[in-house]
This record gives structure tokens, C-alpha cells and sequence, in this order.
């Protein structure tokens, strides 16, 4: 019945933002046959948008034949679409070819002759030759399989200046670049994540989050003895909640300090993640308390420089453009198809989405809609270089949906460089984009000024004439005023 | 000349020569033309603001025409004036300050005359302005909010016949009452609307029971 409520409710907010939307443009929204989903326009509004991508099958363990999954927390997609599902349940790495059809499971390794066995593994990376790095939490340690699912190499109980003496290492997230460093992200860790180098020796920390004090906080331990500070709270840096890796060896992390909670880290651990978009990237731009703030648990970042977010709070999937502007949204939490309970990871199969359920063990498949397609298409075309088709693409996104703000600004560019300068200038103010409004404008000003010369010379120059004709009949007419003025007296 | 050519020049040459301008309007001019003049600024405040955010130009508005409303920004100019003017009488009066209400109202709305005669230009040239030449509109901007303190600071002291010190005084004590005003009117309204509340139940109470 709440459910049922809770549905109707949401029917009605999409229905009320969609109101806003064509209050606020002034042009239809684009109902697609596949129920609506949700964007934010330029000013920050939540306004209706056509489903990206939509839910078409459901895989649990049974299903796929390979034994239902239990707390499964990882999943992991190389890039010639092989599938690997971490069921940390049955401690065990579920592998699988893009149809779905199981290609092996590895349950155990040979180690110096002795079978040995995962424990409550939380991390799962693939590298593309099919190396496998499993973060074994409950072994504290870190276990890489070469392609024929033989041992390669443990790394286990890091040494280094930088570790207290007594540390634990429990590793629960793993990427590798392509020179086999590694990047771990290991509880009650925070320094950032701890690198290590190909052959398993630590070497450092990288990009740590930074602590962050109020004015407040900073007043009161001013004012503090010793014996005081020490009983406070700690202020420590927040931890992350997830990472992954582009193909530049960018790390993408994910935190939940409840500000700049997406980080894009270069080898010197610096943040470079763009935030040109209308709200800095993150969960949902609008939230409340009532609901709670969006947590975000894990990251997954293609090409293009386009990234996702997982938001377990709300069950949501964000998907970001290099840039940082929102492109699409969708899922949430419930009990139908394309709904989840605990969603704990989710990964692409080329455009698709997979995402994996922790506590009912489900694995649901996301394929994109025409206007996913589209969209992904014209963001893609854009990061190449190729605008023409870009603004092709965008100008089709647009009449899926007229709310698409920031599509806007990337069709003016096209206009722009065609030299269409007026056009540009409309499709800028649409998306807010001064910058560029401002680039179009001056050209426009220039062009208007050429154009007309002569017109605008000329009514200057009557203007002038006729302001010094004014004045000398003035002078004349004021003379023969004070004349007769001196004349009556 | 004729009179009525007369009244809006003044107010120009005030905003130039405040000292002697405000001396002449507290004890030259009639009263009821600087009334008359002080309204027609006020409304000329509430012109140019509306105008400011309908129509300046893309690259110094980002307002949302959606969320714009003419009632509130008459709202905006007229509360804060007369928060000010109200701040200020109660304070002078106990100051021994020699300015009447009418005067403290006249002269702070002369004051706002840079203002307008900044901003209202500002409306037509920010539309052909591009973003590196908006640095001089918001050059002008903050030029015409300092002119406006400095002739609010100038009318305030002839006002009152207060030295420039005490006048530092009384404007800061001034911005405190009207902090203190604010948070009373807030008080006040959000208990009458407790007891709207309140009265509403009971009569709804009592429509039920019987």
C-alpha cells in the first residue's frame, strides 16, 4: 500500500516537474513510450526527461546456472565484454561471456601445492589480458590470478614508514593500471589509497581527502587547552567509498564527505575532475533531508570521459559527461524490474548497464533507449572533435527533449563556427552559457557593425549636425532674449 | 526657467554638491516639493530595478524570469527605505538629532539618485556589452553604491547637525535597530499566526462538537 502510495507520489512529481519544465520553456516535453525520467534544468530545476535507458532482464545465480548468488559486492566487465561477479557470499568469482553463458568459476587457487580459498572477498578488477586482482578482505590480503586462474603473486601485510606499526590491511576495492600498479582502497585507511607497485611492494598513499574545518570548529580549538583537545573529536579525512580507472590511468573515486564527492586523481593525486556543469557532480542536486543525502558507493567511468555514479540511498544511477554535466539518470529502489533493494555495484557491457543487487543477489541488465543512444552518440562525437555531427546529434536529443539544457550550448557552438551568429547566441542564453554567449556576441556586434557602416556613420553624423545646429540657434535666440532683457531695464 | 525644470534639476545638483545641496534642501526648499521629488526617486528606484532584472542584458543577468515579481521588488526598495527611516528617526530623536521624519525620508531617497541615474543607462548598455566589457557595468555599480553612502552619510549629518563621528555612530547603531526591527516584525507576525492558528481550531472544534 505505501509502495503503491509512494509510486503515485512519484508519478505526480514527475508529472509536476514536467509542468515546470514546459512552464519554464515554453515548448512540449517529449513523452517517451517508456515511462519518464528526470533531469535538471540550467537554473537547477528537476524538470522531466525521457528515459535513457531502460531494465530488460533480470539474471540471478539459479537463472545463469550457476548456483544462486549470496551478498555477490563486486562486478567487473573487461573490455572484451567477459563478465566477472564477485560472490563474496560463497566466496567464489562467477565468470561470464556478454550473452550471459557462464565461462568458469574460480572458487579456489593452487598455492604451493595446497588448494587455498577466498574469504569474504569485497574487490574484483579484470585487467584486459585477463589477469584477476581480488581484494580478499577477510584473508587481509590481495590475490592476483593470471588468465589460466593460476597464483601469480599475494600481496599481504604491506611494510613501509608510512604504516603504523600495528596495521591492519583490509583491502575491499582494487583497480590496476595498465603497468599492473596497483590501487587499493583498504578500510580505516586515510591517506587515500595505497599504490603498489607491479611486483606487490607498497609505495605510497595517494590523494588523500582533505579536512575540512568551519570557522567554528576552528574557534573553539583556539580556545581549548591540551587536555581538552585531546578528548575531542578527531578530525580526520573522509575515506572513500569506491574507485575505478579510465583507460588514461585517470583514478575516479568516489566519497561521501558531502562535498566535491566524485574526484578525478592524476598520478600526483591532484583532483582534475571538471566541474563546468550546472551543479557539481554528485548524487541528486536536490534532496532532503527527509530522504537523506545521496551516498554514493561506487563509480564506473567508459570512454569518452563519461562516468557513473551509484547512488545506494536513492537506488539511482547518474551518468556525468566529461565535463560534468548530467546527462541522464535512472533506477531506483522498489520491487519491479529495473528496481533494486541493495544495489552494490554496477558496471557497462559496452553501452548497457549491469547492476548487481547485494541482498537479493540480482543482476539486472539496463539497454539504452533511442534517446541514450543519441545522447551518448553526440557526447561521443563532441569529445572526438567531430561537431558536425555532434550538433547533429544534439539537435536531435533536443526533440526528444526540449529540456535538455546543456545540449544546447553544444549545438551553438556548431552555429557559431557556421558563422550563424544570432542563432548561436539564442541557443547560448538557452543553457546559460555567458562565456560563449559573450564569444557569439561580439563577433555578431562586429558583423552588425560592418554590415550597416554607412547607416550608422550617417545618422551619427546628423545627430552631430543637427545638435550644433540646435545650439547656434540657441546662442542666436538667448542673444536677442538678453538683448531685450538689457533693452527693458 | 520655469519651476517644475527647476525641481528635477536638484536633485543633480545635489548628488554634486551634497553639503550645500542638503542645506538647502533641509532649509530652502518647501517641504512639499521634496516630498513630491522624494517620491518620484523612490518610484524611479522601483522602475529601475524591475527594468534591471527584466531587461539587462544576458552576459550581467542570469535572474530567472520565472521567479520575477514587480510587486516584490517594489517590496525590496520601499521596506528597506522606511526600515531605515524608521531605525533612524527612533535612534536621532533619542540622540538629540534635529531631523524630523519627513526630513530623514527626503534625504535618504535623494540619496539613492545615483542609483538610478547609474542603473537606468546600465539597462540599455548591458545589452550590448560583451563579457570582459561587463567589468566596467559592475565598476559603475559598485561607483554608484558608494556615491549613494557618501550622500546618505552627508544627509544624515545636515540632517541632524551631527559632527562626522557621531554620524558613523548613529548610521551603524541605525543598521543594528533595523536588524532589531526585522527580528520584532518577525516575532510579531509569526505569533499572530500562532493565534490565527489557535482561533481557527477552537472555532473549528467547536463547529465540529456541535
Amino acid at each position: 500500500m505505501s509502495k503503491s502510495m509512494l509510486k503515485v507520489k512519484t508519478c505526480i512529481l514527475v508529472a509536476l516537474c514536467g509542468m515546470i519544465g514546459v512552464g519554464a520553456c515554453g515548448s512540449a516535453v517529449y513523452a517517451d513510450e517508456s515511462g519518464g525520467s528526470y533531469n535538471y534544468s540550467a537554473r537547477g530545476n528537476p524538470v522531466a526527461s525521457p528515459s535513457a535507458y531502460q531494465a530488460t532482464t533480470l539474471w540471478t545465480g539459479e537463472k545463469l546456472g550457476v548456483g544462486a548468488f549470496k551478498e555477490p559486492s563486486d562486478l567487473h566487465v573487461t573490455s572484451d565484454r567477459r563478465i566477472y561477479v564477485l560472490d563474496s557470499g560463497n566466496n567464489r568469482i562467477v565468470a561470464m561471456d556478454d550473452r550471459f553463458k557462464p565461462i568458469g568459476t574460480i572458487d579456489s587457487f593452487d598455492r604451493d601445492g595446497q588448494a587455498d580459498r577466498f574469504n569474504n572477498p569485497q574487490g574484483l578488477f579484470v585487467t584486459d589480458n585477463g589477469h584477476v586482482y581480488v581484494a580478499d578482505t577477510g584473508n587481509k590480503r590481495i590475490v592476483h590470478l593470471d588468465p589460466d586462474g593460476k597464483l601469480a603473486q599475494i600481496v599481504d601485510s604491506p611494510k613501509s614508514e608510512s604504516l603504523p606499526a600495528d596495521f591492519q590491511f583490509k583491502p575491499v576495492r582494487i583497480v590496476v593500471d595498465k603497468a599492473q600498479r596497483m590501487y587499493v582502497m583498504a578500510t580505516g585507511v586515510y591517506d587515500g589509497f595505497m599504490e603498489f607497485s607491479a611486483d606487490g611492494a607498497f609505495t605510497s598513499f595517494i590523494g588523500a581527502n582533505k579536512v575540512q574545518f568551519s570557522p567554528a570548529e576552528r574557534f573553539w580549538k583556539m580556545l581549548s587547552t591540551k587536555a581538552q583537545k585531546s578528548q575531542m573529536v578527531m578530525f580526520i579525512p573522509t575515506e572513500f567509498t569506491n574507485l575505478d580507472i579510465d583507460d588514461q590511468g585517470f583514478i575516479y573515486a568516489t566519497n561521501g564527505q558531502g562535498y566535491e564527492d566524485v574526484k578525478k586523481l592524476n598520478a600526483r593525486g591532484n583532483d582534475i575532475l571538471r566541474r563546468e556543469g550546472y551543479f557539481p557532480p554528485g548524487g541528486d542536486w536536490w534532496t532532503s533531508s527527509y530522504d537523506g543525502y545521496p551516498r554514493l558507493t561506487d563509480i564506473d567511468v567508459t570512454d569518452s570521459d563519461i562516468y557513473s555514479l551509484l547512488d545506494v540511498k536513492r537506488g539511482r544511477i547518474l551518468t556525468y559527461n566529461g565535463d560534468g554535466y548530467l546527462m541522464y539518470v535512472f533506477g531506483e529502489l522498489g520491487n519491479q524490474l529495473g528496481e533494486f533493494d541493495t544495489p552494490s555495484a554496477f558496471d557497462r557491457v559496452g553501452d548497457d548497464f549491469l547492476v548487481l543487487d547485494k541482498a537479493l543477489g540480482e543482476l539486472t541488465v539496463f539497454e539504452t533507449t533511442e534517446y541514450g543512444r543519441t545522447l551518448n552518440e553526440a557526447v561521443r562525437s563532441y569529445y572526438r572533435g567531430d561537431e558536425e555531427q555532434a550538433d547533429r546529434l544534439y539537435e536531435k536529443a533536443t526533440r526528444m527533449n526540449a529540456n535538455l539544457d546543456f545540449a544546447y550550448s553544444g549545438i551553438g557552438k556548431a552555429k557559431l563556427r557556421q558563422g550563424e551568429y544570432a542563432e548561436a547566441m539564442d541557443y547560448f542564453e538557452r543553457s546559460l552559457d555567458q562565456k560563449n554567449y559573450s564569444k557569439a556576441f561580439v563577433l555578431y556586434r562586429k558583423q552588425v557593425l560592418r554590415d550597416h557602416f554607412t547607416e550608422i556613420a550617417g545618422v551619427l553624423f546628423a545627430l552631430a549636425l543637427s545638435l550644433y545646429l540646435w545650439r547656434r540657434y540657441r546662442k542666436a535666440k538667448g542673444g536677442k532674449n538678453i538683448v531685450a532683457a538689457q533693452q527693458r531695464v | 526657467m520655469s519651476p517644475l525644470s527647476r525641481e528635477y534639476k536638484f536633485p543633480f545638483h545635489l548628488i554634486v554638491h551634497p553639503f550645500k545641496g542638503y542645506w538647502d534642501l533641509k532649509y530652502e526648499r518647501s517641504s512639499k516639493t521634496n516630498l513630491i521629488v522624494s517620491f518620484a526617486i523612490l518610484i524611479l528606484m522601483v522602475i529601475t530595478n524591475v527594468l534591471q532584472s527584466q531587461y539587462n542584458g544576458f552576459v550581467v543577468n542570469l535572474s530567472d524570469p520565472d521567479d520575477m515579481n514587480s510587486i516584490m521588488e517594489i517590496v525590496y526598495v520601499v521596506v528597506p527605505v522606511l526600515f531605515w527611516c524608521v531605525a533612524n528617526w527612533s535612534l536621532t530623536t533619542l540622540m538629540d538629532g534635529e531631523g524630523r521624519f519627513e526630513e530623514i525620508f527626503v534625504s535618504t531617497c535623494y540619496a539613492l539618485t545615483p542609483i538610478v541615474i547609474v542603473n537606468l543607462p546600465w539597462v540599455l548598455l548591458s545589452n550590448v556589452i560583451s563579457l570582459q566589457e561587463a567589468s566596467f557595468y559592475y565598476f559603475s555599480g559598485n561607483l554608484a553604491s558608494l556615491w549613494f553612502v557618501f550622500l546618505l552619510f552627508v544627509g544624515n549629518m545636515t540632517v541632524h547637525q551631527f559632527t562626522p563621528v557621531k554620524t558613523v555612530w548613529t548610521i551603524l547603531l541605525t543598521i543594528v535597530t533595523m536588524a532589531f526591527m526585522a527580528f520584532l516584525c518577525l516575532l510579531f507576525f509569526s505569533l499572530i499566526q500562532q493565534i490565527a492558528n489557535f482561533v481557527y481550531t477552537i472555532s473549528q472544534e467547536i463547529s465540529l462538537r456541535s
